[in-house]
């Protein structure tokens, strides 16, 4: 068990305008809290990204990492039409510059659709890319954007007060491009369930942390009744594959 | 690295011979509104075996979500088959006063049931409601734990309705379900001025973000204060005593090792994870543990 390797594809640092009881600052304390967790390396957002503005917050991330080899960047986007980030190529060299290699969606706090009418001109570039996507949004708009861009390589979570497999399911059969990060599927023996009837190739770790606990995240795949092989596919491999996949040149 | 041997039993072996775990919060069946692949008994029972727990106390989702009676009926006969794995909660639903008398008066003969269960925020009755009176009056004269699904800012359950419950009824002790998510200072606060209130762990280690939630019936109103839950068990055994903090999955919704692991890689001590996992529950069960041991024996 000690071999196997963590790779977290959701967490964040940086500081919080509410009360958030224990959180990563920087990215050193976010390799601490990996370290007493058991986790090697982590794809990670700022909260600045989130809750500041992605253009202070992609670029702050990105600065806050360069010494930190266990982590790994992401940037969220915006619609293109407000002129807020830069146009697509400018933005696809920063991003092959910097190593960017899997971006953010955060509909919510963000206020945009997701749509093809505002994401058209961007999200079939990293369709055909396989730049992954993570989208934090309720499964019924992001059944909307799968239905606008099927192609589209897109992680989501499933974090909601009841187990959401009756959403979830029907669009895991109808969309193969969809993945879910395990931050928020805690249904008991539903990982075990999911990799059953589908494949553990459509998960992957994910902690939530600081809104989870990663060492709980951790633990609950580490003691997932599935094989070993699955385990480690979604422990860290099917992470390590999507992002290899990602044509950034 | 977490250097606590107890963290490190489980994440090899997935439970731990000298700090089990007792779960003061589970259920029984399926449930209405969304799919549980624990539910089915035997394997909800295996879970409970891989995970190395001791005792779950469970109340039947029948009893809770539509049919008191043959809920209650149900989880009578879990018990009577299991009852080295499976103590009892007896569901209170307020809208029967008639059934609750009845029920009442016959509650000291039935075997491995410890206490009582209110569910307001789905039966949508206060928990402060004169509708409650009768179960609690009586958990109050026998010493009853009773355990209360609360949530924050609820107009049914929020915590400051169970404070003014639990002080009305000083000898009923009252478990908080679900901690009155999201009113967490208050909340720890209560369960640490108050002697017969104890904070339950159920749900409360997962960030809800009901943004994510495409709706449905009796959904809870999304409380305005921060869904983020790390370290929250630090803030509730630095402010309230580890001695207040019991043990809760909602088996078969959540996993029991997600929520073991919360409380075994949170920045606290061995001797206090005991408190958590199964000190405080061996406390409060008392001799309801020891005559299911015996039948162990």
């Amino acid at each position: 068990m000690n071999e196997l390797e963590f790779f977290d594809c959701n967490c964040a640092f940086g500081p919080y305008r509410t009360r958030v009881f224990r959180f990563a600052r920087t990215a050193s304390e976010l390799i601490e809290e990996m370290d007493f967790a058991n986790i090697s390396r982590a794809l990670v957002y700022h909260t600045a990204m989130r809750y500041d503005h992605p253009s202070v917050g992609n670029e702050l991330l990105s600065a806050q990492i360069a010494d930190q080899p266990r982590l790994l960047a992401t940037w969220a986007l915006l619609p293109s039409q407000t002129g807020e980030q830069p146009p697509m190529e400018v933005l696809l060299n920063q991003m092959r510059r910097r190593q960017v290699r899997a971006l953010w969606l955060f509909p919510d706090d963000h206020r945009y659709f997701l749509d093809e009418i505002t994401w058209g001109d961007q999200l079939a570039v990293y369709a055909e890319r396989r730049i992954p996507v993570f989208v934090r949004a309720s499964l019924d708009k992001v059944a909307g954007l799968l239905k606008s861009f099927a192609d589209l390589v897109v992680v989501t979570g499933s974090q909601g007060s009841n187990p959401l497999d009756r959403y979830a399911w029907p669009l895991v059969e109808k969309f193969p491009n969809l993945i879910f990060e395990t931050s928020g599927y805690l249904v008991d023996g539903g990982i075990e369930e999911f990799c059953k009837r589908y494949s553990a190739s459509r998960l992957i770790f994910g902690s939530g942390l600081p809104e989870n606990s990663s060492g709980a995240a951790m633990l609950a795949l580490a003691r997932a009744e599935i094989s070993d092989a699955e385990r480690r596919a979604i422990a860290c491999d099917n992470l390590c594959r999507l992002l290899a996949e990602a044509r950034l040149e | 690295m977490n250097p606590s041997p107890i963290a490190q039993e489980y994440l090899e072996t997935g439970f731990s011979l000298g700090c089990p775990i007792v779960d003061m919060h589970g259920h029984v069946g399926p449930f209405y509104g969304c799919y549980l692949p624990s539910s089915p008994l035997d394997r909800m029972r295996q879970r409970l075996k891989r995970c190395g727990v001791r005792r779950i106390v469970c109340s039947h989702h029948s009893a809770l979500a539509c049919d008191v009676e043959r809920g209650n009926a149900l989880m009578k006969e879990v018990v009577a088959s299991y009852p080295q794995e499976f103590l009892a909660y007896w569901v209170i639903n307020p809208h029967y006063p008639e059934i609750t008398a009845r029920d009442l008066k016959s509650f000291d003969r039935l075997r491995g049931f410890v206490g009582l269960k209110f569910w307001p925020d789905y039966h949508l009755v206060p928990v402060n409601s004169p509708k409650y009176a009768p179960a609690l009056e009586f958990a109050d004269a026998h010493g009853l734990l009773v355990l209360v699904h609360t949530f924050g800012e609820s107009p049914f359950d929020a915590p400051g309705l169970l404070a003014e419950v639990a002080e009305r009824y000083p000898s009923a002790r009252f478990l908080m379900g679900h901690s009155g998510y999201g009113e967490w200072e208050k909340s720890v606060a209560i369960a640490r001025d108050l002697a017969n209130v104890y904070l339950d762990l159920t749900s409360v280690v997962q960030a809800i973000d009901f943004s994510q939630m495409p709706g449905g019936s009796l959904m809870p109103a999304a409380p305005s204060l921060s869904p983020h839950v790390n370290g929250l068990i630090e803030y509730m055994v630095e402010t309230a005593g580890s001695r207040k903090v019991v043990f809760g999955s909602d088996l078969p919704w959540y996993s029991q090792h997600y929520h073991a692991g919360a409380v075994l890689f949170a920045r606290i001590s061995d001797d206090q994870r005991h408190d958590i996992l199964h000190r405080n529950a061996e406390r409060l069960l008392g001799t309801h543990l020891d005559e299911s041991m015996k039948d162990e024996e």
